[in-house]
């Protein structure tokens, strides 16, 4: 039986509409082949523009082509021993913010607010800030801390945060067990960072799973680094970037999914593990000029015997 | 007389011991108390008080009632207290504790100080044991004889005193505390006890300070907020801003969250019947021309409102910004300030070297087991857990900052020379920067986790064994 086009009509109303109260994060209405209509809180049709693409093919395509701009985003980390690789994470994300910062405003430099507690920041240690400009490009001049006395206080100093327009990001930073981050709570803030078209990451230590009203959770672990590259080779025994076990836990459009992803601190961006490029066997041509005067050095065994070797590579002789 | 006299004379005697700094506490809170008569008040020894009431009285219906009520309300309180009203201070000084409360005219001083005896004047005893000794017993008769033997015999300061007490000579009152800039009070005939009687009377209070504010072309940076108990306490709560404003909104928000914060400790006992706000610190802000499209929402004053909340909830010391400052030592390479909405920004220098993303705040020992004494570590223990190190990088060796420490005191040795008394000196401040120049390493454990560890002194030359500390996660 054909459904009359006035009953499909008024579905899609109330369906939208629905959405509208629940504040979701994404709904795909029509038919999933366009991808395009796709619905959030605010009623309005989220584009790319509303999204925060991280790089990796793998990870944009099951987050529906980046991570949400306005919501709240969980980043967990099972222990609080992994604190450095869930900030970096966060940081990470809040770097790639920065770079692709909605063309609005040029000027306007607004500020990233990372609000922790007393106790969290001496478990873990304070953000430092040159290990974060070094790795994140995120200078001085953006970067704000609120250290709260209690979480209690954190939360409300984040949820009077998470309504400003002015601040880039905000990052929560809280241990795990904790009573008054509850479902309630959590939706407040996530309220407040779609009005305010905001990202608020909420940070938590050595914490289960419980429900939230993130639309997305991450759990972060850190990976072994790869080894540093000098002129292109890998340097034996050297600790490269940082690297991250990225775990989707949460998402309403797929599947949780598990990706090691590599921060490229120099072009700031997220490269997938699996895509790196494999060992020194890229760039065949010597990235060096041979040496002047010297003796070159001495080449890997080739099929064929070398006799003549008086010659010395014209490199050398030119004036 | 002795206290076992006074027990003899009167066996159910209650003794208490004399509290000095209790009743330099209870005069301070007096002097604060007197502060709903004027900004200006000093304390004198420990049991008086200067009010310099210049400019004062009219509020209060003129000098007397002002006296009365002072003397009134002191009485409430369970005071006996004793006040005089001149124009000079050492008229007042002389009157109140040898006369009895009064109001003295002006230009009469010379007539209320004649039948008063010397000590009147503020003098040291010695100097009315003097007095007294040449007939010289009321400050009538001390005015009267010649002045140039008189400063001879006893001293400038009796000259002085005397020429302070007749107004001929202007004397300084040092107030206890700075006069604000502005203030305004509200008194109210009707104590209010509520939270929001007392929000209603700042917002009140802002929008008359507004006014003022606006003819100087100021805002407010800091404010201060007195509230008058009926009972005579006075609550003072400082408040800062972190740009200079005026709006009376804000205002009173900024004390709603400060009064929302405190809570249950403010004690409104009977209710307050005075509220006054007072502008401590003042800073330009000029007027400006509103626009009257909707981009002149300013995010900037959003944040800065924000920041202010959160400190006047808080405490300032919540919002900080970093800095980066010109040290190589990683714990001082970054000093926090408060906010400021366009405060300077430092550039920090081209060349970072890696460092790690949190830093502990104080570095935690670890106990480490190294393959070579001088090489980087195999394993080490951290809060009770064992991590074994499967990559390590450095060390990168961070010398202490010679420069601030003081080198150490050598002692001379007798029939020593100067050149091996100058190597000893050396050698010692050597062994002084060995044992505290670090050799950091980075390095990464099993499971990929990567830490920032140091070793702190020099094997052989610290003359102690280096210890070991852990000082930062990598991301």
């Amino acid at each position: 039986m054909a459904t009359p086009a006035v009953a499909r009509d008024t579905v899609f109303a109330l369906r939208r509409e629905i959405a509208k109260i629940e504040g979701r994060l994404a709904e795909r209405l029509a038919s999933p082949g366009d991808g395009a209509v796709v619905l959030r809180g605010s009623g309005r049709v989220l584009g790319a523009a509303d999204r925060l693409a991280t790089g990796v093919a793998a990870l944009d395509a099951t987050l529906g082509g980046g991570l949400p701009r306005a919501a709240l985003t969980e980043v967990h980390s099972r222990q609080s021993r992994d604190a450095g690789a869930a900030a970096g994470f966060v940081l990470a994300l809040a770097s790639l913010l920065a770079k692709q910062a909605a063309p609005k405003q040029p000027g306007a430099k607004q500020p990233l607010l990372w609000i922790g507690t007393g106790g969290m920041f001496a478990e873990t240690g304070f953000p430092y800030l040159h290990g974060i400009e070094r790795l994140f490009g995120i200078a001085a001049g953006s970067l704000l801390f609120a250290e709260a006395p209690k979480p209690v206080d954190a939360l409300w100093i984040a949820e009077e945060a998470a309504a400003l327009k002015s601040l880039a990001a905000v990052i929560l930073e809280l241990p795990g067990d904790l009573r008054p981050l509850d479902l309630d709570a959590t939706r407040r803030l996530h309220r407040r960072a779609v009005q305010a078209e905001r990202p608020v990451f909420l940070l938590r230590h050595s914490s289960d799973p419980e429900p939230t009203a993130a639309p997305l959770r991450f759990v972060v672990a850190p990976a072994p680094a790869g080894p540093r590259r000098i002129l292109g080779r890998p340097l034996a025994g050297s600790i490269g970037p940082p690297a991250f076990a990225v775990t989707l836990d949460k998402n309403r459009l797929a599947p949780p999914m598990r990706l090691v992803l590599e921060w490229n601190c120099d072009e700031r961006i997220f490269e997938h593990r699996s895509s790196c490029r494999e060992d020194g066997m890229q760039d065949p041509v010597a990235l060096v000029p041979l040496s002047r005067h010297g003796t070159d050095m001495a080449a890997a065994a080739r099929p064929l015997m070398a006799y003549g070797l008086l010659r010395f590579p014209a490199a050398g002789r030119q004036p | 007389m002795g206290l076992a006299d006074a027990r003899a004379m009167r066996p159910g005697i209650d003794v208490v011991e004399a509290d000095p700094q209790a009743d330099r506490r209870l005069l301070e809170a007096l002097a604060d108390w007197c502060d709903r008569y004027t900004p200006l008040v000093a304390l004198d020894g420990g049991d008086g008080l200067f009010l310099d009431i210049s400019g004062c009285c009219h509020l209060f219906g003129g000098e007397q009632a002002l006296l009365e009520d002072m003397l009134r309300r002191f009485r409430d309180q369970g005071f006996d207290a004793r006040a005089a009203i001149a124009s000079s201070a050492g008229t007042a000084w002389a009157v109140a504790r040898f006369h009895g409360s009064a109001t003295v005219p002006g230009g009469t001083e010379a007539e209320w100080l004649a039948p008063l005896p010397p000590a009147a004047l503020r003098l040291e005893p010695a100097v009315c044991t003097g007095l007294d000794s040449v007939g010289l017993r009321t400050v009538g008769a001390v005015q009267g004889a010649p002045r140039a033997p008189l400063a001879r015999r006893f001293g400038k300061a009796l000259i002085l005193r005397l020429d302070q007490a007749l107004g001929r000579i202007e004397e300084a009152l040092s107030p206890r505390l700075a006069v604000p800039e502005l203030s305004a009070e509200r008194r109210l005939a009707e104590p209010i006890m509520t939270l929001e009687d007392v929000e209603r009377v700042i917002l009140l209070l802002a929008q008359s300070l507004q006014t003022s504010l606006e003819r100087r072309d100021a805002g407010a940076l800091a404010l201060q907020l007195l509230l008058f108990r009926v009972d005579g306490a006075v609550t003072r709560l400082p408040l800062g801003l972190s740009s200079p404003t005026r709006a009376p909104e804000r205002i009173a928000r900024l004390f709603h969250e400060r009064l929302d914060a405190l809570g249950q400790t403010l004690d409104a006992g009977y209710g307050f019947d005075l509220v006054r706000l007072a502008v401590l610190t003042a800073g330009p802000l000029p007027a400006r021309q509103e626009d009257l499209g909707e981009q002149a929402a300013d995010t900037g004053e959003a944040l800065s409102e924000f920041v202010d909340r959160v400190g006047a909830r808080f405490g300032r010391a919540v919002m900080r910004r970093p800095v980066a400052v010109a040290s190589h030592v990683p714990e001082r390479a970054v000093a926090f300030l408060p906010f400021a909405p366009d405060g300077p920004v430092e550039a920090t220098p081209a060349s970072i070297p890696e460092r790690p993303l949190r830093l502990l705040g104080r570095p935690e020992p670890v106990d480490v087991m190294a393959e070579v004494p001088d090489g980087p570590p195999l394993n080490f223990r951290w809060r009770r857990a064992r991590y074994r190190i499967v990559n390590a990088e450095g060390p990168e060796r961070i010398e202490p900052e010679w420069w601030r420490e003081s080198l150490p005191v050598v002692a001379r040795e007798e029939n020593e020379e100067e050149r091996t008394y100058e190597d000893r000196r050396k050698a010692a401040a050597a062994r002084r920067l060995a044992q505290a120049s670090r050799d950091y390493f980075t390095v990464e454990d099993a499971e990929g986790r990567r830490y920032w560890l140091y070793r702190q002194g020099l094997y052989g030359l610290s003359g102690q064994a280096p210890r070991w500390f852990l000082h930062g996660l990598f991301a």
